[in-house]
This record gives C-alpha cells, sequence and structure tokens, in this order.
C-alpha cells in the first residue's frame, strides 16, 4: 500500500465524514424514540444505536474527533519532544541529565495506569468536551519521553558538526542555530514520530473508552462506539455493529502505512 | 567491584526513579480538579449539610503533605496504605490478584514472543512477499486490546492468555523481523553459509546470539505494552487481577488502590529495565 494511496484514502474517508456531520438532520445526540436498536434503513443507512442515535452520524463525528485530537495531541507530544531534546543538548551536563532522568521517569510508569488516575480524578460533572480535551491533552503529555531521548541524541551529534561550529562562529546565537540549522535536520525524526502518535493515541482512547473511562457521553469516541459490542443485544440485532471497529482498524492500518512510508 | 559500583548505581537510580514517579502520582491526582469529588454528594438523599460536611472532611484530609505521609507511612507499614472503597489494607487486596496477573502476563509473552519469533524467522529470509505473509500482524497491531478480547469473549474462543499473546506478538514480531532481516546479512553469516552450514547450525550459532542482546531489550518494551493491554483483558474476561483490581479503583476513585498498582507496575517496569541492560551489555558481542 504506497503513502499515496493511504493519504488519498484518508482524505476521501475525512471528507465524507465532513459532509455526513455537516448534513442538515440528525446530529449525534439526537435520539429517534420511534428506531431503537433498529437495524438499516433509508433514513438510518447504518441504523441507530439502544438510545436511537443515528450510527452513521455518530461514527462520522467519532472519526472526525479522533483524527482532530490525535493529531492535536501528536503535535503537541512532538513538540514539547523536540522542546526537551533539544534544551538537554544545547545545556550544562546537569540540566540535560535532569531532563533525561524526567523523560525516564515518564518511560517508567505505564500510560494507561495513569490516564486511569487522571480521568477518575476528573469532577463528575465534567463535559463531554472537557472529557475529551483532557483525555488527549494526558495523551499529550505522556508521549513525548521516547521521541525527546531520539531528539536528544540527534541534537547531540548535530551539535558538534562543522556547519553548526561555523554557524556559531558567524556569530549566530544558540535560538538561531537551533532554528535554522537544527531543526530542520531533526525534521525526519519528528515527523514519523508525529505520525506515529496519531494511531497510538487512537488506540490509546479506544482502549480507555471501552472501560468506561475515555470520552463522555453524549459525544461519539471510538472507545464509546466499541461499547456497543458489549451488548449482545445489539449484536443480535444487527451487523452494523461492527462498523466502528471495522472502520477504526481500517484508519489505523492507513495511519500506520502513512507514517512508515515517510 | 567496578560490577557492584556499576549496579549500585543503577540500584539508585530506580529508587530515585520510583520515588519521583510516587511524588509525581500524588501531585498528579491531587491537583486533579475532581479530586475532592465524592459519588455520594451527587446523590440527593444526603442533605446539603452533609455533602458539605463530606467536601470539608475530604478537603482537610487532602493536602499533598498529608497524602504523601499516608502514602509513606502505608508503605512501611507493608500494607500499601488503606482502600476507601473497601475500607481494608491495599496489600490485602493486591496480593491474591497479583499472583493471576503474574501467570497471564508470563504466559502471554512467553508466547507471544514464541508466535512472533516463529512468524519472523521464515518471513526474514524471503525476498519477495514479507509484507503480504506478515499483514495479519500489522492488522492486529491495528484492532484496540480491548475490542480483540470483546471479539473472543464473543466468539467464545480464547481467553485472557490468547488475546495478550497476539497483542505482544503483533507489536514484537516487526521488531523480530527487522532483526532477524539484519542478521542474514550479517558478513560472517554469510560465510558460514558459503561454508555449508545447516539451516539450525546457522540460526543457533550465528543468528541468535547475535540479536540475543537486543531481544533482552524487548523484554522491558513487551513488559510495558503487557501491563498497558492487561487492564482491558482482565475487565473485560472478568479475571480477578490486578489489572481489573485498577480499573474497578479507577471508576470508584479509590487513589490509594490505584497510586499502589501504580506504583507496583512502574517498579516492574523500572526492574525488567534493570535487568535487560547488564544482559545487553554482558550479552553485547
Amino acid at each position: 500500500m504506497s503513502r499515496r494511496f493511504a493519504c488519498t484514502f484518508l482524505t476521501l474517508l475525512v471528507l465524507v465524514a465532513t459532509v455526513i456531520v455537516a448534513w442538515p438532520g440528525h446530529t449525534y445526540a439526537t435520539q429517534d424514540r420511534d428506531a431503537i436498536m433498529a437495524g438499516s434503513s433509508a433514513e438510518h443507512w447504518t441504523g441507530t444505536d439502544d438510545l436511537g442515535r443515528d450510527r452513521t452520524v455518530r461514527v462520522a463525528t467519532a472519526l472526525l474527533l479522533g483524527l482532530v485530537c490525535a493529531a492535536a495531541a501528536s503535535a503537541i507530544s512532538t513538540s514539547i519532544a523536540a522542546g526537551v531534546g533539544t534544551v538537554a543538548a544545547f545545556s550544562p551536563g546537569p540540566v540535560a541529565s535532569v531532563l533525561m532522568l524526567l523523560s525516564d521517569l515518564f518511560l517508567t510508569l505505564p500510560w494507561l495506569f495513569l490516564l486511569m488516575i487522571v480521568r477518575s480524578s476528573l469532577p463528575l460533572n465534567a463535559s463531554p468536551m472537557h472529557s475529551a480535551a483532557i483525555t488527549f491533552l494526558i495523551l499529550a503529555a505522556l508521549g513525548w519521553p521516547a521521541c525527546a531521548r531520539a531528539v536528544y541524541n540527534g541534537a547531540l551529534e548535530l551539535r558538534g558538526s562543522d556547519w553548526m561550529i561555523q554557524g556559531r562562529a558567524n556569530g549566530l546565537r544558540t535560538g538561531q542555530l537551533v532554528r535554522q540549522y537544527l531543526l530542520p535536520h531533526l525534521r525526519p525524526l519528528l515527523v514519523p514520530q508525529f505520525l506515529l502518535c496519531v494511531p497510538a493515541f487512537l488506540v490509546a482512547e479506544a482502549n480507555l473508552g471501552t472501560l468506561g473511562l475515555g470520552v463522555a457521553e453524549p459525544l461519539p469516541s471510538w472507545g464509546g462506539m466499541l461499547l456497543e459490542l458489549d451488548s449482545s443485544a445489539m449484536l443480535a440485532r444487527s451487523s452494523w455493529v461492527f462498523l466502528p471497529i471495522v472502520l477504526l482498524v481500517s484508519v489505523l492500518l492507513l495511519l500506520e502505512c502513512l507514517a512508515y512510508e515517510v | 567491584m567496578r560490577i557492584a559500583m556499576i549496579v549500585l548505581r543503577k540500584f539508585g537510580r530506580i529508587v530515585v526513579l520510583l520515588s519521583l514517579a510516587a511524588m509525581g502520582t500524588i501531585l498528579l491526582m491531587r491537583l486533579a480538579p475532581g479530586y475532592f469529588a465524592d459519588a455520594r454528594e451527587m446523590d440527593v438523599k444526603y442533605a446539603q449539610a452533609t455533602r458539605s460536611e463530606l467536601g470539608a472532611e475530604e478537603k482537610a484530609q487532602g493536602s499533598v503533605a498529608s497524602t504523601t505521609l499516608h502514602m509513606i507511612s502505608g508503605f512501611l507499614h507493608g500494607n500499601l496504605g488503606e482502600s476507601r472503597q473497601y475500607e481494608i489494607p491495599v496489600s490485602d487486596l493486591i496480593r491474591p490478584r497479583l499472583r493471576v496477573t503474574a501467570l497471564i502476563l508470563a504466559r502471554g509473552i512467553a508466547y507471544g514472543w514464541l508466535l512472533a519469533f516463529c512468524a519472523a524467522l521464515p518471513l526474514s529470509t524471503l525476498h519477495k512477499g514479507g509484507t503480504l505473509f506478515g499483514a495479519p500482524f500489522t492488522v492486529l497491531l491495528a484492532v484496540p486490546s480491548g475490542a480483540m478480547a470483546t471479539f473472543f469473549l464473543l466468539s467464545g474462543r480464547g481467553g485472557p492468555v490468547l488475546v495478550l499473546t497476539l497483542v505482544l506478538a503483533a507489536r514484537d514480531f516487526k521488531f523480530v523481523r527487522q532483526l532477524l532481516r539484519s542478521a542474514w546479512k550479517a558478513p560472517h553469516l554469510l560465510q558460514a553459509r558459503a561454508g555449508g552450514a545447516r539451516p539450525d547450525q546457522l540460526i543457533l550459532r550465528h543468528v541468535m546470539p547475535n540479536i540475543l542482546p537486543n531481544l533482552m531489550a524487548l523484554a522491558t518494551l513487551s513488559l510495558v505494552t503487557a501491563l498497558s493491554a492487561i487492564v482491558p483483558i482482565e475487565v473485560i474476561f472478568d479475571v480477578p487481577g490486578v489489572g481489573q483490581l485498577a480499573w474497578a479503583a479507577a471508576m470508584n476513585r479509590d487513589l490509594p488502590v490505584l497510586l499502589a498498582v501504580t506504583l507496583l507496575m512502574a517498579a516492574a517496569v523500572t526492574l525488567s529495565g534493570f535487568t535487560s541492560n547488564p544482559a545487553r551489555s554482558f550479552g553485547a558481542p
């Protein structure tokens, strides 16, 4: 599967999801009380859930929300990694040691347990949007250490290169050196990191959701949608229940393909 | 003497890391906006005065210093504090579940490695079609462990060990295949092949010693992956392990239990890194 195919297919999915969400009529929270757990029909193409909400709209919203939030979290995480790695490489030894100890500390703590701690400590009346923002912000805050170590090693090597020494001899300040010389050279490291974090964050959110600790209802998310699979009543009525998992796996495969091809 | 110093330094680093992890987790918990929220405050059967009293009582007990002191005294007493939900020592809750989780983890990691290695070994020798034959692992990698566990539970086939095996095999397969590919291309291996060495000799005498140090590093990664996957797996299969306990604690805001479990997991990861790194340095050619 080529990078172009993955990119095209993902764009197509996002476009279709956007059209479905923007289409006037059903929203992700609109309930059709006459069509609880309904199968496929002209009004609800892929049926409804146990509260009579249109599954197509909910899956499309989950796809958009997941991609946007995971991409934002990944951008934050990669920026933190770039910042910490670069600062550590250009700082005196003790500062670098402390920063690397901090990254080791985050690597030591298993993600899911920290996520569970923070999600369980949220106010009971937190809004769905807040829960989504906090979930992905925590993911961003936990996802940087491995990349920071790689950036630190890369930046250390680059710091001693001839052109960096020449740049310093020409009177460029550290900030200018980092911006003009270092970051462009670290791009091959940062771009795959950004692309790899997106599917990783989507999977983490889906796992949290299956535990009931993900994005709060009624906002649809991959994790929340996968919870439908637990309902034997839903499974007996419609095979469209499997749509979220099929779509999630497809999106993850496309994202992973994109990340490995870069 | 030198080895003793290295071990001592590494041990010191573990102690510092775990202390920082404990402090960080307490701060994270304590500063979380809903730390003082109590499900009873939402219950209409409690009068406003009672709810305020509950809030005030928790605020009085919930300063960072008092939480830290409670935790330290709990750890020093060996009971890891007291569960908010069950009002019994946390150690009493964890101890019987530890064995269940350890067994699942040990079997899952062993089978996962075996599956990844057995699949990667023949595929690493292929010049073409490696991507196609490796596709099942790529697909497995894209399935969240919770969804995989639900699927196996519904189909009535397999259990927690199978799901953990598949999750780990999917993660380790690519890494092992890459290692093996590099190992097959090593000059001494080409010479051994030219010398007429049998495939089993090649694998046992040349390939394995070459990739063993990197496989040791994979052990820590596998443990981290397994610890994260074990929670949804135990919850979905209703296995009375530490993962299920952590989930129940999270759902019921039983933070002392959650803190103890998190630190236990952090200790397991740090210790596995501690044991795999010297093995790497001793095993390196």
